[in-house]
C-alpha cells in the first residue's frame, strides 16, 4: 500500500506494509546531540570533579553577602531599636497608625489570640495577666522576637518595624475590653 | 523447522478488550482529574469525607491516568501492532487474557484501596504490596507471552515499534520490582526496605522512568506503527530510528535525580541527573522529527483527517514537553520551578497533549478497522480535536503562569532582607483564579473525550453483527546463518530479538548501576548519627497517618539551600534527618508550605484546631478539613508490630522498645492529650485515644532533632 516516490532511497525493509526509507540523520539533529553531550560532560567534570562552586558553597556565599548587607544597613540607620515611650505616644495620636495596628492584628494575630484579643491558642490579651511582661517595651519585644517554645513567631522577620510598633500600641489598647469567651488568665498580674 | 505456509488469524478480540478498557478508565481518570483540580480551586469540594479528600484522590487520578488509561492504551497498541509486525498471533491467548483481566483487577483494587488511604506513600507507586506484587507477576506473564510471540514470529526482522515495546517490557519489570521491595506489617501496610535519601533516589529513578517507559517508549512504538499506517507513507529515516532508540533508552534511565535537585541527595548524583536530562533533548526529538517527516507529502490530509491531526499535535506536544523537561532540569530553573504548578503544567502537556492525543488518534483509526465499520462522524472527531487542543493549552498556560508567579513570590525578598510574602497562604490565594482556569481546561478536554465515546459507540453499533477473523498466510521462518540476516551489525541484531532484548537490558542497567549501587555502599546516602533516636511508637504511627492522608501530595519535607527558602522555613534539610523515614516524604509539590521544620513552630493546640478546620487558624487556606482525625481511634495494638518490622530493617530499636511500644505510645498520647485539654482543646471524650494526638506527636517531631543540635 505504501509506494515511495521513485527518487527516495528505500532500505527495502517493509513490515506489515510500512516501508523504511534510508534518509540520513539530519545534520542539525546530530549537532544538537553532540552539543548537549559535550555540555553534559563538561558540566559534570567542572562541577563534580573540578573547580565548580557546589550548591552548598553557593548558598553560603549568598548568605554571607546578605549578612554583610544587613550589617551595613544597620550601621547606616542604626537599625530598629525598641522605641521610646514618646514614640509610642506619637503612634497613639496618629489615627492612621492606630488603624494600621488594628488591620495588622486582624491579618496576623486573630488565629491564635482571637478577633478581639480574647485568646485561644495563645493567651488572652485583654486581661491584666502577662506571661512575658505587660509594659510597652516588653510587649514590643515579645511581638518582635517571638517566643520560640510557645509557638509565637518572631514577627520582626515578617512585618515592618512600624507594624510591630502599631501592633504593640493596639494590643496595649485592648486592656480591659472584656470580650466574650475570654480565655482564663495566664502569667503574672501586672498593675499599671 | 521447514518452510511451510501457515494459515492463522490475529487475536483482535484482546485488542478490543484493551481498547474498551482504555476508554472506560480514560473517562474515570479525566473525571477524577477535573474533580481534584476543582478541589484546589474550592476546598469545599473535598466534601468533608475521608475518601474524597484531595490527598487520597490525587494518587487515584495519577494512577488511573498512567496505568489505567495510558497503560491499557499501550497494551491495545502493542497487541494490535505486534501481531501484524511479527506476522503471528500472540503466543498464548490464555496469557493474553490473564494479562487483561489481571490488569483490570489491579485497577479496580487501586480504585478501592487508594480512597481508603491504603498507600505506600510514594508517587505513582502508591499501591500496597499485595497489589504491587500482583503487578510484578502480571508483568512477567505479559513478558513471557511477548517474548514467546517474538520466538514464533514469521517476520525475519523486528521493526522499530517492536524495539520500543521490548524496551518497555524489560525496563518496567526492572523498575517496578526494585521499587516495590517492601516488608509487610499487615495485609494492607508495608514499609520500604529503603529509607531517606536512598528511598528518594530509588523512587525518582522509578518515577521518572515510569514516564520514560510507560508514557514514552511504548507511545513511540505506537507512533511508529499507527502514524505511517494512517498516513500511508513510509517512515522517514531508518538510521534516525536506530540512533534515537538507543540513545533514548541508554540516557533516560539516568535522568531521575533531576526530581531531587537542591535536596539532600549527594550533589554528584544531582549533577548526573541534570546533565543526562539535557542530553535527552535530541534523542527525544529524534522520535518527533522522524514522525513529522514521515508526513511529508501528506500535510494536505492532516487538515481533514482527525487521526493525523491528533498524531501531528501529539508529536508537537511531545516535542514541547521534551524541550521543557531538560529546561526544568537545569539547576537554576529547577530552583524556581520545582514544587510549583509549573511541573504540573509540564506533565499535563505530556499526558494530555502527547499520551492522550496519540491514544485518540489510534482509537479513531483502529475502531472502524477492528469492528469493520465506518467512523460514525468525522466532524465530531474534528470537534473533539479542538476541544482537546484548547483544553490542553488552557491547562498548560494557566499552570505556567501559576507556577512562575508563585515561585517568584516565594523567593521575593525586600531591601531589608525580609520575605515580601511571609504568609504562605498569600501566595496560594494569588493563584486560585488560575486553578479555575485549569479546571476549565480539564473540563473542555473531558468534554472532547465524551464526543470520542459517543463516536466510538455509534461506530461499533452500526458494525455488521457477524465478524469473522480474516485468515492470514505467512511462511514459517527457517533457521538461517547469522551473516544472511543483514549487511550491517544492527540489521543482524534486528533478526535476533533475544540478543536485542539483552542489549536493551544492558543499556538500562548501566545508568541504574551507577546511580543505585552507590546508595548501598556509600555513607553519603545514609549517614550514621550516633545520638539520633528513631521515631517513638506514637510518632511512627502518626507518620503513617500522615502517609495515609496523602499529605505528601501538597506538602514537602525538604528545605533547599536557597535563601528565600531558609528565610521562610529555617535551615536547609540534611540527609541525616531522613534516615528513619520509610518511605521518605520529601514530596514534589508545595500546595501548602514545607513541613520539614514544622515541629515546635506551633503549639499542639494550633495543630488540633488546624486539622479540625484549617481556616480557623489560617484564613484563606484551601486545605481540606480532617474532622475524622478528632474522632477516629488510634490502633495502638499494631504499634509493636510496626517497631518490630522497622527493627528488622535495621532501625535501632531494642527488643525492650518493641515489647513496651504500645504502653509507651499510650503514655505519650495521654501526655499530649492532657496538655491539649489544659491549653483549651474542646474536651472530646478520651482525647488520648484519637488519631489527631498521634499525628501531632509526629508533626512536632519534624525538624526537632536539628533544633536540638543532634544534627549539624
Amino acid at each position: 500500500m505504501n509506494k515511495p516516490p521513485q527518487e527516495e532511497k528505500s532500505t527495502g525493509h517493509i513490515y506489515d506494509g510500512i516501508e523504511e526509507l534510508d534518509h540520513p540523520v539530519p545534520k542539525w539533529f546530530q549537532a544538537m546531540f553532540f552539543a548537549t553531550v559535550l555540555f553534559g560532560i563538561a558540566y559534570f567534570l567542572y562541577y563534580s570533579l573540578g573547580e565548580g562552586e557546589s550548591i552548598d558553597q553557593e548558598y553560603h556565599r549568598i548568605i554571607h553577602a546578605e549578612r554583610l548587607a544587613q550589617f551595613e544597613r544597620v550601621a547606616k540607620t542604626g537599625g530598629p531599636k525598641v522605641p521610646s515611650g514618646e514614640e509610642f505616644q506619637a503612634f497613639l495620636k496618629d489615627a492612621e497608625k492606630t488603624k494600621l495596628g488594628a488591620v495588622t492584628y486582624q491579618a496576623k494575630c486573630i488565629s491564635c489570640h482571637g478577633s478581639q484579643g480574647q485568646g485561644g491558642i495563645g493567651p488572652n490579651l485583654t486581661d491584666e495577666y502577662w506571661l512575658h511582661g505587660g509594659s510597652m517595651s516588653q510587649i514590643y519585644g515579645t511581638i518582635a522576637n517571638g517566643v520560640a517554645d510557645k509557638g509565637m513567631p518572631p514577627w520582626a522577620l515578617m512585618v515592618t518595624h512600624e507594624e510591630v510598633i502599631a501592633l504593640t500600641v493596639y494590643v496595649k489598647s485592648l486592656a480591659g475590653t472584656h470580650p466574650p469567651n475570654a480565655k482564663a488568665p495566664q502569667g503574672e498580674k501586672v498593675s499599671n | 523447522m521447514s518452510d511451510s505456509n501457515k494459515s492463522f488469524s490475529y487475536d483482535d478480540d484482546i485488542v478490543k478488550k484493551f481498547l474498551i478498557a482504555t476508554l472506560l478508565w480514560g473517562a474515570v481518570a479525566l473525571l477524577l482529574g477535573v474533580f481534584v483540580a476543582s478541589q484546589l480551586a474550592n476546598w469545599k469540594l473535598n466534601l468533608g469525607l475521608p475518601w474524597t479528600t484531595f490527598g487520597r484522590l490525587r494518587p487515584l487520578h495519577t494512577n488511573a491516568a498512567i496505568f489505567a488509561f495510558a497503560g491499557n492504551g499501550v497494551f491495545a497498541a502493542i497487541y494490535y501492532s505486534s501481531q501484524r509486525l511479527l506476522k503471528t498471533r500472540m503466543w498464548s491467548d490464555r496469557l493474553s487474557r490473564i494479562h487483561f483481566w489481571g490488569w483490570q483487577a489491579v485497577i479496580v483494587s487501586a480504585a478501592l484501596t487508594l480512597p481508603l488511604g491504603i498507600t505506600v506513600g510514594k508517587e505513582y507507586a502508591e499501591l500496597e504490596w499485595p497489589i504491587a506484587w500482583t503487578i510484578n507477576a502480571l508483568w512477567v506473564i505479559f513478558g513471557v507471552n511477548y517474548f514467546k510471540t517474538l520466538q514464533v514470529r514469521r517476520e525475519r526482522h523486528i521493526y522499530v515499534a517492536v524495539w520500543f515495546y521490548i524496551a518497555t517490557i524489560v525496563t518496567v519489570a526492572v523498575l517496578h520490582v526494585l521499587n516495590t521491595i517492601q516488608i509487610p506489617v499487615s495485609f494492607w501496610k508495608s514499609y520500604p526496605v529503603y529509607s531517606g535519601v536512598q528511598d528518594a533516589l530509588v523512587q525518582w529513578w522509578y518515577g521518572h522512568n515510569a514516564v520514560a517507559f510507560v508514557l514514552t517508549t511504548p507511545f513511540l512504538g505506537l507512533m511508529y506503527y499507527f502514524l505511517p499506517k494512517a498516513a500511508e507513507k513510509p517512515v522517514y529515516s531508518y538510521r534516525l530510528s536506530i540512533i534515537h532508540f538507543w540513545s533514548l533508552v541508554f540516557i533516560y534511565i539516568w535522568a531521575g535525580p533531576h526530581h531531587l535537585l537542591y535536596t539532600a541527595l549527594p550533589e554528584w548524583a544531582q549533577t548526573l541527573g541534570m546533565v543526562f536530562s539535557v542530553m535527552l533533548l535530541a534523542p527525544s526529538w529524534g522520535g518527533m522529527i522522524n514522525g513529522l517527516l514521515t508526513l511529508r507529502g501528506a500535510w494536505d490530509r492532516v487538515r481533514q483527517d482527525p487521526v493525523l491531526k491528533f498524531f501531528v499535535a501529539g508529536l508537537t506536544f511531545y516535542g514541547m514537553a521534551t524541550f521543557e523537561g531538560p529546561l526544568l532540569s537545569i539547576k537554576s530553573v529547577s530552583a524556581l520551578g520545582h514544587y510549583t504548578d509549573w511541573i504540573i503544567g509540564h506533565v499535563h502537556g505530556g499526558a494530555l497533549g502527547w499520551n492522550g492525543f496519540m491514544i485518540f488518534g489510534m482509537t479513531y483509526w483502529l475502531v472502524p478497522r477492528l469492528w469493520k465499520s465506518n467512523l460514525y462522524s468525522r466532524k465530531m472527531a474534528n470537534v473533539h480535536f479542538w476541544f482537546g487542543f484548547l483544553g490542553t493549552v488552557l491547562y498548560m498556560v494557566s499552570m505556567w503562569v501559576a507556577g512562575i508567579t508563585q515561585g517568584l513570590m516565594w523567593r521575593a525578598i525586600d531591601a531589608n532582607g525580609r520575605l515580601v510574602y511571609p504568609d504562605f497562604v498569600e501566595t496560594v490565594m494569588r493563584i486560585v483564579p488560575l486553578y479555575w482556569v485549569r479546571a476549565l481546561g480539564g473540563a473542555l478536554y473531558l468534554l472532547g473525550f465524551v464526543l470520542l465515546l459517543v463516536n466510538v459507540y455509534k461506530t461499533v453499533k452500526r458494525a455488521p453483527k457477524s465478524e469473522k477473523s480474516e485468515v492470514q498466510n505467512a511462511v514459517t521462518l527457517a533457521r538461517v546463518p547469522l551473516a544472511s540476516l543483514g549487511h550491517t551489525p544492527h540489521r543482524i541484531l534486528e533478526g535476533l530479538p533475544g540478543a536485542f532484548s539483552v542489549l536493551t537490558l544492558a543499556a538500562i542497567l548501566v545508568g541504574t548501576f551507577f546511580e543505585i549501587a552507590p546508595t548501598f555502599f556509600s555513607a553519603e546516602f545514609a549517614p550514621a548519627v550516633p545520638n539520633l533516636k528513631p521515631y517513638t511508637g506514637l510518632q511512627l504511627h502518626g507518620r503513617d497517618i500522615y502517609v495515609r492522608e496523602g499529605c505528601y501530595n501538597c506538602h514537602s519535607q525538604m528545605i533547599r539551600p536557597l535563601i528565600g527558602e531558609t528565610k521562610r522555613y529555617g535551615e536547609y534539610s540534611r540527609a541525616e534527618e531522613s534516615i528513619y523515614d520509610r518511605p521518605f516524604q520529601w514530596g514534589s509539590k508545595r500546595t501548602g508550605p514545607d513541613l520539614a521544620r514544622v515541629g515546635g513552630k506551633y503549639p499542639d493546640l494550633w495543630h488540633y484546631r488546624h486539622m479540625a478546620d484549617p481556616r480557623e487558624v489560617v484564613p484563606g487556606s484551601l486545605m481540606p478539613s480532617y474532622p475524622w482525625l478528632l474522632k477516629d481511634k488510634t490502633d495502638f495494638g499494631i504499634i509493636s508490630r510496626k517497631l518490630a518490622v522497622m527493627k528488622s530493617l535495621g532501625v535501632p530499636y531494642t527488643d525492650d522498645d518493641v515489647r513496651t511500644a504500645e504502653g509507651e505510645a499510650r503514655r505519650d498520647a495521654k501526655e499530649i492529650a492532657d496538655k491539649l485539654v489544659a491549653e483549651g482543646a474542646s474536651t472530646s471524650h478520651q482525647l488520648e485515644e484519637r488519631e489527631i494526638v498521634a499525628l501531632i506527636a509526629y508533626l512536632q517531631r519534624l525538624g526537632s532533632d536539628f533544633r536540638k543540635g543532634l544534627i549539624k
